[in-house]
């Protein structure tokens, strides 16, 4: 049975905007429309019902006795290419951030093709990520499937410290190596970002020489050395290769208005391809085709193409004590610690010239962290050096689509995000 | 091409300011290094560099093929007291932090052992400040020696 269930969601987000409407009238002001969730009530698509709904949970996490705060959870079924040699692996971390599936080999229970250069050689791959940990071993292919979508062959990178070692240019990264998943705080990285592949044509050839650090090809004669690998080759985003539903993502998370134990919500893949992912009365901002960001107004000055929407930062994260006269914490010193919590609003603009504003809390995080069973925070943030992270706070309650580069969508030419 | 003739080439180009110098081959200086460093980055990186002097510093900025930008502050004492980098690709930062990784690499490690999570990187050290942020494909970041900072010269102006 069907059972269509519509959150109507009147949080403190929207308060704002009540607030603003009273100014309206009182003071000839009209504010742009509610900082926070949708202005009208926001719905989320059921999971189970459709095929191109997932189940997400912000739930601390699969790592026994650790909570991690403000993650997005999801499962990903991945099998053995053409067969029905499937494992399904659960706590996947869903980020907006980053472009394919990562998991580690400890995990891995099936026989997955190892990816190999035209010399034989073994095809390994280091990320960087931007809190200065890496993620390092081979590139192998899989099917990927999730809710009733599948991507077929699929390069998928395994995180696997025997591969061979980790080259230095891959550890310069300074940060801790996360190839297990008690370091990783998750058993994988689901990246669905508005890219199909992780490198992209700089990682492919053309007229850089020689390769950058990202890629290598391995042998046991010559170590791993950095190589060139087509982008049909790289490591992709499982979305931008399902079947059908393949031009985006929907993340869709209830508010939290302070903190909770967890919540659940919604991955739906497509936009405007179904009937539950319409793009609706979502605001669509284009990122500037060099940067891959949007920019931030904040306290009036314009931080251009500094600002980006990632569900993989368990935070919103955003300039620096100095800049804010917010004092940053002294046991979580990447967090924020106000004396009491702030309210605060800054205004996000498109490469397309669409802006609108944004209603966001900073909470203390030292005392945030002292509860040892919540894992939602509303008002997660802190420090980050000129930049606006948008992390996972902003999308919750909230519909937020990021459209994958290349794909044909109702708002337009893709990569963009809505909302 | 060795590191005397390059410095010539970077000394020359601060003689007029503003310079452009197309290299065949770039790389990155590192922090707490003197001016041959810059050369031995921008061969490394492949880069070329563009070098710009104010009252109290040069900044010299290299571009990697990939994308990634790295500017070097070089105070008139010719110490290199502070580096940022933004674009596609986050710099070797064993090569640019130079002395200073091995306490930037403890650092951000055990900034990850509160609590699970990604986060950008804030080390405030009394001896080093590194920040550094950003998303696969678009990285930014800056690092510097707050004794190295030239007299009157704000951290805001690295960047």
């Amino acid at each position: 049975m069907m059972v269509v269930k519509t959150f109507e969601l009147k949080t403190w987000r929207c308060a704002g905007r009540y607030l603003s409407l009273l100014a309206a009238v009182f003071g000839g002001l009209m504010a742009s429309g509610c900082g926070g969730g949708s202005s009208t009530p926001q719905t989320i698509a059921p999971a189970g019902t459709s095929q191109n709904v997932q189940s997400i949970a912000v739930n601390g996490g699969p790592i026994a006795n650790q909570i991690y705060a403000d993650g997005a959870f999801t499962s990903v079924t991945i099998c053995a290419p053409g067969t029905s040699n499937c494992q399904t692996i659960d706590g996947v971390l869903v980020d907006t951030g980053s472009f394919g599936l990562r998991i580690p080999s400890s995990l891995i229970t099936l026989p997955l093709a190892q990816q190999t250069a035209s010399n034989g050689s073994a095809v390994g791959e280091c990320i960087q990520f931007g809190d200065g940990s890496y993620v390092w071993g081979p590139v192998a292919t899989a099917d990927v499937k999730m809710a009733g979508e599948v991507a077929s062959a699929v390069p998928v990178h395994l995180l696997q410290d025997s591969f061979f070692t980790v080259p230095s240019d891959c550890s310069s990264s300074g940060g801790p190596e996360e190839n297990d998943p008690q370091s990783l705080g998750a058993n994988g990285i689901l990246g669905i970002g508005y890219f199909g592949d992780d490198c992209g044509p700089a990682c492919a050839g053309g007229t850089i020489s020689p390769p950058t650090p990202f890629y290598y090809e391995c042998s046991s004669a010559a170590g791993c050395v950095p190589a060139f690998v087509a982008e049909a080759q790289q490591v992709t985003n499982p979305v931008a290769l399902f079947a059908t539903d393949n031009n985006g993502v929907v993340i869709e998370l209830p508010a939290v208005s302070g903190q909770e134990a967890s919540v659940t919500g919604s991955m739906v893949f497509g936009i405007g391809t179904e009937s539950n992912n319409g793009l609706g009365s979502a605001s669509v901002y284009t990122v500037d085709p060099n940067t891959g960001n949007i920019s931030t107004t904040f306290q009036g000055k314009t931080y251009t193409d500094l600002a980006f929407l990632d569900s993989g930062s368990n935070g919103n994260f955003f300039l620096d004590s100095t800049t804010t006269n917010i004092p940053g914490c002294t046991v979580n010193t990447d967090f924020y610690c106000p004396a009491s919590p702030l309210n605060l609003s800054a205004t996000n603009q498109g490469a397309n010239g669409n802006s609108a504003s944004i209603n966001f809390s900073v909470g203390n995080a030292d005392e945030l962290f002292t509860n040892t069973t919540d894992a939602a925070f509303g008002n997660l943030a802190g420090p980050n050096s000129g930049m606006f992270d948008w992390g996972l706070p902003f999308f919750f309650g909230r519909n937020v689509f990021t459209a994958i580069s290349g794909k044909t969508t109702p708002g337009g030419t893709a990569p963009y995000w809505a909302y | 091409m060795n590191h005397r003739h390059l410095m010539r080439r970077v000394s020359l180009a601060l003689g007029f300011g503003i310079a452009v110098l197309a290299l065949g081959s770039p790389s990155a200086a590192e922090l707490g290094g003197d001016l041959n460093s810059v050369a031995t980055d921008q061969a490394r990186m492949k880069a070329t560099v563009r070098s710009t002097q104010t009252s109290s510093y040069a900044v010299h900025e290299l571009q990697a093929a990939t994308g990634t930008v790295v500017r070097e502050y070089v105070s008139s004492a010719g110490k290199v007291f502070a580096v940022a980098w933004h674009g596609p690709f986050l710099p070797n930062l064993r090569d640019l932090l130079g002395q200073y990784f091995a306490p930037y690499s403890q650092a951000v490690q055990a900034a990850k052992l509160h609590h699970p999570g990604r986060s950008p990187v804030l080390i405030q050290q009394s001896g080093l400040v590194v920040e550094s942020g950003g998303h696969m494909r678009s990285f930014a970041g800056k690092a510097y020696v707050p004794q190295l900072l030239p007299e009157g010269t704000s951290a805001e102006e690295i960047r």
